[in-house]
């Protein structure tokens, strides 16, 4: 489903991301971690199609996001961190619009808005301006139309920001029976505990470079026997030499061919 | 994995819409939010409303009373000048839309949040682009309907036009102003796509290059004038410089020669339908030749926007020198400790301005072409009675150069704390000195160049030192008023959710702003000037004229002098005080 062949990005002379190799398949809920700086939200617009690689290639369901960009983005919903709406529409109005945009058929557009403002609890206030949101509604309003077309990829990132408890607990819900239906899920989050609850794997991006992939089982097997906790664990991974698996290559273990 | 695919219902539910759908559903989202925002001030600001459509009304009647006289003089002595002065406001005008609608056209298609929204979906990059161009050139070109529709009524009314040349003049003016809008989209996305880092280098130069245009025509005029005086000869040699802006290849020259043809009436059916066909294939012209150059802007758009907008992304900020800024630095340690919040205000706002480009270059080029024109006033050999006037034309001049910077830069500064509402609001600084901080901003900025300008003029006209102190009092007077109004109405109306100043300075508030700042300016002139028209009076009748007598000889003396400046100053508290009493109360109960 996704797909990142031997992508790198540079900013100028910096490099953001270097040589980055990943498959992710379908149904699979991948959560990337890592410090500020580490080269998430450069991997995220990459995937997303607002920043295009500057060597290699990203493909959602097969399809170049670069060659195919708008076959690709059929195919992919988005929740950024800072959620952008149309302050003068209201959020009914906002999913038809992008129900719109998808081509979808007006009686199919009417069903999936109503499931989806059922199911983010938008029904209060779903017929008032945007600009009268607060950020947890904005951010409900903004999941509800990343998943109005029943993509194929979701892409989240930093996907909590503003949720009240409440919400995550509606959100954390919707991505594992999303997720069962088939629905691959690459989310970019600070939180441990959710990539600790949710990710069937984890990725640990530092300066650019993937220093660890895997599941969290395999995270917690390839470090000392005195760390208890995965905090003690990312920090450390963060901070020191890259984490191989014993007998691979860094290659070997990003899953590059 | 189990359960229903995710895929399936997918590809049953949606799929690529055509570009005529991308194309009605964007003229869909902007009916519908321009509709809530009308709906949205007829219940909120109704009063704020009808006032600004009523100053704009009186607005644009004194404009079209102003032409009307102008050009019933000039039909009058010499009615070919008019396509002359029509081929050169035209193509000034034109080559301000192609700079104004390339710059908001940047930040429209790259640095909005809405742009990255759409980018995310499966949507044409040239759709988008065109829901974008449609914005932009709407607000380059308000302007342009403001002051072009008196300009052309009058023009209608004076030569006796038939009712489809008012018919024709909507149609001419927007196909007109699709030309330069399409060129500036097309020089925004080339620059962004292919000088990426050089594109401020880029745009400095293309400014520069426009600037030294004007300069030099300028120049090239004023020495023309410096060797002989102004005389009818030099007339005809500034008639045979402007003549350079009447090129058959230029849109203007479409559109001047359109609208002279569709407003001849001729005697014989035959010439006026002559006439009007002529029109027809000036605004066909027009037509095509806008509809062409859009879809040229729409082919870059394919091609370039969605790698422009990557490039742009992926640029690192510049990292800035840590240099010791010793002006902010004996700012801020300067007076007493009670005034350091609002000197720390002060110098927060000076590093912005600094550090905006856009801020400061067209501060220093329109300032700096004013100093020009003034460092050549010399070589016009006025006589005293005309180079009083001159020099009140001046301060005319240098006040509505300050409003249009107020306006656009410092009315929107209350908007833009929006965002940093929060900063602010913890500080432990009373909001009162947030507006007077800008206040003093404003004032100081402009009342250094615009006193130091009037003194420039004045010297150069060899105007007396008791005209030259007037002229002071009255810049400092201008910038007070002026800075009160543009902080005032920004504090009383601010738009907190925008983050383009272009934006808000476009808006009702920036318009009203503008409206009352140039009725502000035309007070303090007309006042000030009343004795030295009353004295120029009596000169030229001789010494028994009216200025001799009775109320015109009080008024055209030493106390008559005083008057006036009593009323301007009377004039210069009001414009100051009222707006920024009303700013204050508003912005001491904003709740953002």
């Amino acid at each position: 489903m996704i797909e990142f062949d031997h992508v790198t990005r540079t900013y100028g002379p910096k490099p953001a991301v270097t040589d980055l190799s990943l498959s992710i398949p379908r149904g699979e809920l991948f959560a990337l971690l890592g410090p500020n700086g580490a080269g998430k939200t450069t991997t995220i617009k990459m995937l997303v199609g607002l920043l295009r690689p500057s060597r290699g290639a990203v493909r959602i369901s097969g399809h170049d996001l670069v060659k195919e960009t708008r076959a690709a983005h059929l195919h992919t919903g988005y929740v950024p961190d800072e959620p952008t709406l149309y302050d003068k529409l209201t959020g009914r109005e906002f999913l038809w619009f992008i129900a719109d945009m998808f081509g979808m058929p007006r009686s199919i557009a009417a069903e999936k808005i109503g499931r989806e403002i059922d199911h983010f609890e938008l029904t209060e206030f779903a017929d008032d301006l945007a600009e009268s949101y607060s950020l947890g509604m904005r951010q409900r309003l903004v999941f509800a139309a990343a998943l109005l077309h029943d993509p194929d990829v979701l892409v989240l990132d930093e996907p909590m920001v503003g949720l009240d408890p409440r919400s995550v607990r509606i959100v954390k819900d919707l991505l594992k029976s999303r997720t069962r239906e088939g629905m691959t899920v690459f989310m970019s989050t600070h939180t441990l505990a959710m990539a600790e609850e949710l990710a069937d794997r984890v990725g640990i991006m530092v300066r650019g470079q993937l220093r660890f992939l895997g599941t969290i089982a395999e995270l917690r097997d390839q470090v000392a026997t005195e760390h208890t906790s995965l905090e003690n664990l990312y920090l450390e991974l963060t901070t020191v030499q890259p984490v191989v698996p014993p007998g691979t290559t860094p290659a070997e273990a990003t899953g590059t061919p | 994995m189990n359960g229903i695919s995710t895929s399936g219902r997918h590809e049953e539910s949606c799929h690529l819409i055509a570009i005529e759908a991308e194309s009605r559903i964007f003229s869909r989202l902007r009916a519908a939010i321009a509709w809530q925002t009308l709906r949205s001030m007829l219940s909120e600001a109704r009063l704020r409303l009808a006032l600004i459509v009523l100053l704009s009304a009186v607005f644009w009647a004194l404009l079209y009373s102003l032409f009307f006289e102008a050009f019933s003089f000039l039909d009058s002595i010499h009615a070919d000048v008019i396509s002359l002065l029509f081929n050169a406001f035209f193509s000034s005008l034109m080559i301000m839309l192609v700079f104004s609608t390339g710059i908001l056209l940047y930040g429209n298609m790259y640095c909005s949040p809405e742009t990255r929204l759409l980018l995310t979906l499966p949507i044409r990059p040239e759709a988008i682009f065109a829901h974008k161009f449609i914005d932009a050139m709407w607000f380059s070109s308000w302007g342009f309907v403001l002051l072009g529709s008196p300009m052309l009524v009058a023009y209608g009314v004076v030569r006796g036009a038939p009712w489809t040349f008012y018919v024709l003049l909507l149609p001419f003016m927007v196909s007109f102003a699709l030309i330069p809008a399409s060129v500036g989209a097309m020089l925004c996305m080339a620059v962004v796509a292919w000088l990426g880092r050089l594109r401020m280098h880029a745009l400095a130069m293309l400014l520069a290059i426009a600037g030294a245009g004007a300069v030099w025509l300028g120049w090239s005029l004023l020495s023309s004038a410096a060797a002989g005086g102004v005389t009818a000869e030099w007339f005809d040699t500034v008639i045979t410089r402007l003549s350079i802006a009447e090129q058959k290849f230029l849109p203007s020259w479409w559109l001047a020669s359109g609208l002279i043809e569709a407003a001849r009436w001729g005697a014989q059916p035959e010439a006026r339908f002559a006439s009007l066909s002529e029109a027809g294939k000036f605004l066909a012209v027009l037509v095509s030749n806008g509809m062409l150059l859009s879809l040229l802007a729409r082919r870059l758009a394919r091609s370039s926007y969605r790698t422009g907008f990557s490039e742009l992304v992926s640029e690192m900020p510049a990292r800035r020198q840590r240099q010791i800024a010793w002006f902010d630095e004996a700012l801020s340690a300067a007076g007493t400790a009670s005034g350091r919040p609002m000197r720390l205000l002060l110098v927060k706002d000076l590093r912005l301005f600094r550090r905006d480009i856009a801020q400061w270059s067209q501060f220093a080029i329109f300032f700096g072409l004013l100093g020009l024109y003034f460092f050549n006033l010399r070589a016009f050999h006025y006589n005293v009675a005309y180079a009083s006037m001159i020099s009140f034309l001046n301060l005319a001049v240098a006040g509505l150069i300050l409003s249009t910077f107020t306006t656009r830069f410092v009315y929107p500064m209350i908007s833009l704390e929006g965002r940093r509402f929060w900063i602010l609001g913890l500080l432990p600084v009373h909001r009162d000195q947030i507006v007077w901080s800008k206040f003093l901003f404003s004032f100081i900025g402009g009342v250094l160049p615009c006193c130091g300008l009037l003194c420039l003029s004045d010297s150069m006209l060899g105007i007396s030192p008791a005209l030259l102190g007037v002229h002071e009092i009255c810049g400092v007077v201008l910038c007070m008023g002026l800075s009160g109004i543009a902080v005032g109405l920004g504090a009383w109306m601010p738009d907190l959710r925008e983050p383009s100043p272009a934006k808000i300075a476009a808006g009702f508030g920036g318009t009203l702003c503008l409206v009352l700042s140039s009725l502000f300016i035309v007070s303090v002139v007309t006042v000030a000037a009343v004795p030295t028209y009353l004295a120029m009076a009596g000169e030229a009748f001789g010494g028994g004229g009216p200025s001799s007598v009775g109320i015109f000889g009080w008024a055209s003396g030493p106390l008559g002098t005083a008057t006036s400046l009593l009323i301007v100053g009377v004039l210069g508290a009001i414009a100051t005080f009222v707006p920024l009493q009303l700013g204050l109360q508003s912005f001491r109960q904003l709740e953002p």
